[in-house]
């Protein structure tokens, strides 16, 4: 090509080179000089009618030296430092070199520039219009081709550096007074507080941004390392600031240091030309706020379980949350990790029932706090549900603390009445006249369920939702009911009455006849007493002492557990009498006493002591007979009172404990008349000894389950004589349709059939193989 | 040693003294009460006929009342008279 033109113009090829080297130095020494040419030179090469094919060559010219010299040169400092202020130091070096190498190419391109001017190239190079532009791209792409692997350590170095020194001038400012006489060093550049280079490095950081983004090569040399750099400060501010402590609401001091302190340092490095810098500071700015709203809440999702059983306290904490999680997408992490918290810390049998009610109580609120639809709760709860279902004692724990005196959340709850919603109810429509505030459940709800159901249920609802059925409650409150009335012996009714019109509310009337019943007989019972002491002719008032009775309807009472006991013949006398009154009052009825149950006010006189207890029966028993013979062995006792002798040497462990008897050998027990030589622990008199353990008259709910289970044996028993085989399931549905008929139908689970049969095949009564029941052949 | 039982507070359960548990009638225990009623004794109590069958007073009224020509006991078809 350069031939033709040659030809043309009637020069020889090097004349032409010569001129061309002449207005372009750097084509023709390696080193680009400063001077610039005269204006004629670049007319006169404009007349070769070169002019692309020379700015192609001098581009070219360019593009070498950065290849071979100066990018090398500059990613050559960035080897292996010793310490963080080395790589401060190099950075800064090598940002210099690149700025002087650039500063060097400048006048040239002008040069080139204004030969494009005169000769009308306007073409573009690499999607470029100015010369400059062209000339970045170039920088940056050679740069960016022989990116060494270790260059951000460096990169990390300078900004690390700087950041430091920046934090510790924004520090200083507020806590000066205080620290700074003791400190030696200083908090940013690690120098002694006499040598601070805080100043200089800051100048060095300003200085070296300022060349960065005038090379354009801020955010591609620097970007990536500044965002981990500012994350990871964000990450341990919010650790730091939030850190175990729930009562206070975080988000807005959050922002606002984020907006000062961190956009601080940022427009720190970008502010050389406020206005081009404005946007993507804006959109850094919009991108850390989102960083922080995440780091946010993943540290409150890790902290949930602790912010849950916290609750009421940790309330901010829970709105912080709902907050942030509108604006990030962690709705799944939180299930996730809430689930796997409540796994670990909460559903094992280390953990004491009354304690995991507590905290799902708490979970229940929380959650509903964070998530007025319900929808969290109720997937984030399913294995608490499930856990809670599997415990024995759940209903119990359930019960006693609804009925609890004192502050007790379910109690408050109970009495803020409302009628329980079960989940077995028909959908209800969705409340029509409020339709334009509807808003869809969220993506993670179950759709088998109405939503309102889900936001109205309230945590008395939830519980008993557990298990499904109101029947298992009410019965535990019976037990739980009958227990009380017959520990308690006060015939004061009125808490209990009021307990049970709370209940009343949320269970139905028709649920609860039962306990109205045996309140109704604790009532009776007073007038009744009352009325037979009044009269004289029923003789009562003539005995030895004041006998009164507790009489209940046992049709409606739990079933009480069996227990036999001997009273003293002069007990049951008195006893009789009462019947008697009983009988004459109330014709065609009788009595049939519980001699095990009731409570007995004694005084005992020792040679020295003297007591009043009020104690049961059967120690009042125990006791009584130590008048005759101060030496029992149990065996003779036991034959006396017929009780057996296990519960027997219980009992005796109370007087023991009472300093009354002395177990002189095994099984064999002597009344201890003086106290002298065991006076360590005088009783106080009159003190009224509650027994120590205190047991359940009734008999458990446990006990009561198995003995209607077994109502169904009978009816497994023919079926298997008749088919031989049967799988699980079809025992199942054969009680289904034969035996859960009728009036006192009991319905029975799968699962509690399976538990049933399996005990059975221990106790040797079935056999199971291959998937199926058969009897053993006997 | 010697103990003195101030008073004693025992617990009983009471029952009717029949000759059967279940009023033959509404089959219902005669501890419990009748279909109609929701409190047991005083509230739903017992009647005995000459024939010395017994019933809830709930029970044998209505039989009694929906037998137009005569008043037969419903255990041993005897004429129904109470007892006194």
């Amino acid at each position: 090509m350069l031939n033709s033109y040659w030809l043309d113009a009637n020069m020889s090829t090097d004349d032409v080179w010569k001129k061309i080297c002449l207005a372009f130095p750097i084509l023709a020494d390696n080193e680009c000089s400063r001077e610039c040419p005269e204006d004629n030179v670049l007319e006169e090469i404009k007349e070769l009618k070169l002019n692309k094919c020379i700015e192609d060559i001098v581009i070219c010219r360019i593009e070498q030296i950065m290849r071979q010299k100066i990018t090398p040169d500059f990613w050559s400092r960035f080897s292996e430092r010793k310490t963080e202020i080395g790589g401060f130091e190099r950075f800064k070096d090598a940002v210099d070199f690149l700025y002087n190498s650039f500063s060097n190419f400048l006048p040239m391109l002008e040069n080139l520039e204004k030969f494009r001017t005169i000769s009308r190239i306007n073409r573009v190079i690499y999607g470029e219009e100015t010369l400059l532009g062209t000339f970045k791209v170039i920088v940056t792409s050679t740069l960016l081709s022989q990116l060494p692997l270790t260059h951000q350590i460096i990169t990390e170095d300078f900004y690390k550096v700087s950041f430091k020194v920046f934090c510790n001038a924004d520090k200083s400012d507020v806590d000066q007074d205080e620290s700074s006489e003791d400190v030696v060093q200083c908090g940013g550049c690690s120098h002694e507080i006499e040598q601070c280079h805080c100043q200089a490095i800051l100048l060095v950081f300003h200085e070296t941004n300022r060349k960065l983004i005038e090379l354009d090569l801020l955010e591609r040399l620097a970007g990536e390392v500044i965002t981990t750099l500012i994350h990871i400060r964000i990450e341990n501010h919010v650790q730091e600031s939030c850190k175990g402590s729930f009562d206070t609401s975080y988000i807005s001091s959050l922002e606002s240091w984020l907006s000062t302190v961190v956009m601080g340092w940022l427009t720190h490095i970008y502010n050389v030309n406020a206005v081009s810098t404005q946007s993507s500071i804006k959109k850094f700015h919009q991108k850390i706020s989102h960083f922080l709203y995440e780091t946010y809440t993943r540290t409150r999702i890790e902290q949930l379980f602790n912010i849950i059983i916290e609750y009421p306290d940790s309330q901010p904490a829970v709105e912080d949350l709902r907050i942030c999680l509108q604006k990030t997408d962690l709705r799944l992490y939180l299930t996730q990790k809430l689930q796997r918290a409540l796994e670990t810390r909460l559903l094992h049998p280390g953990v004491n029932t009354p304690d995991v009610l507590t905290a799902y109580v708490a979970a229940i609120r929380a959650l509903r706090q964070l998530d007025p639809t319900g929808v969290l709760l109720e997937t984030v709860t399913l294995p608490v549900r499930h856990y809670l279902r599997w415990r024995d004692d759940t209903v119990r724990c359930v019960v006693s603390s609804l009925t609890e005196e004192g502050p007790s959340e379910l109690a408050d709850e109970l009495v803020r009445g409302e009628a329980l919603q079960l989940d077995e109810g028909a959908p209800s429509d969705e409340d029509m006249t409020n339709w334009e505030g509807w808003n869809p459940d969220p993506v993670d709800a179950d759709p088998s369920k109405t939503s309102k159901s889900r936001r109205t249920s309230d945590i008395i609802s939830m519980l008993v939702n557990v298990y499904g059925s109101k029947e298992l409650f009410v019965n535990e409150y019976r037990t739980l009911l009958a227990d009380r009335l017959l520990s308690q012996f006060t015939y004061n009714t009125e808490k209990e009455i009021r307990y049970l019109e709370l209940l009343k509310l949320r269970f139905g009337e028709s649920q609860l006849h039962y306990c109205e019943v045996m309140l109704k007989d604790v009532y009776d019972s007073k007038r009744i007493n009352a009325h037979l002491h009044s009269d004289p002719n029923f003789k009562l008032d003539r005995q030895q002492f004041p006998s009164t009775a507790m009489i209940l309807s046992a049709q409606f009472w739990p079933p009480f557990k069996e227990e036999t006991l001997e009273l003293p013949d002069f007990v049951k006398e008195h006893l009789q009498i009462y019947t008697k009154a009983f009988e004459t009052l109330k014709g065609n009825r009788t009595l049939s006493w519980k001699p095990h149950l009731g409570s007995v006010n004694i005084d005992i006189e020792l040679k020295d002591r003297k007591f009043n207890l009020t104690v049961s029966p059967i120690h009042a028993t125990i006791i009584w007979h130590f008048q005759t013979k101060n030496q029992w062995t149990v065996e003779e006792l036991s034959q006396l009172m017929h009780v057996p002798a296990t519960v027997l040497r219980r009992k005796i462990a109370f007087w023991q404990s009472q300093g009354m008897l002395r177990e002189i050998s095994t099984d064999s027990f002597l009344l201890v008349e003086e106290s002298s030589t065991r006076s360590k622990c005088p009783v106080p008199p009159d003190m009224v000894c509650e027994d120590e353990e205190t047991e359940s008259a009734m008999a458990s709910a446990h006990d009561q389950r198995e003995e209607e289970l077994q109502v169904f044996w009978s009816y497994i028993v023919g079926m298997l004589t008749n088919l031989d085989l049967m799988p699980l399931e079809r025992i199942h549905q054969m009680l289904k349709m034969f035996a859960s008929q009728g009036p006192t139908a009991v319905e029975c689970s799968l699962r509690e059939l399976r538990n049933f049969l399996d005990r059975k095949v221990r106790e040797h009564r079935l056999l199971f193989s291959g998937g199926f029941y058969r009897l053993p052949k006997s | 040693m010697k103990v003195t039982i101030r008073s004693w507070t025992g617990v009983a359960t009471w029952r009717w003294v029949a000759n059967d548990d279940n009023c033959g009638i509404c089959r219902m225990a005669f501890d419990g009460c009748c279909p109609d009623c929701k409190l047991p004794g005083d509230d739903c109590p017992l009647v005995w006929g000459q024939c010395s069958h017994c019933f809830h007073i709930h029970c044998i009224m209505k039989w009694l009342n929906s037998q137009q020509v005569q008043h037969l006991c419903p255990m041993c078809r005897q004429e129904w008279k109470f007892k006194e």
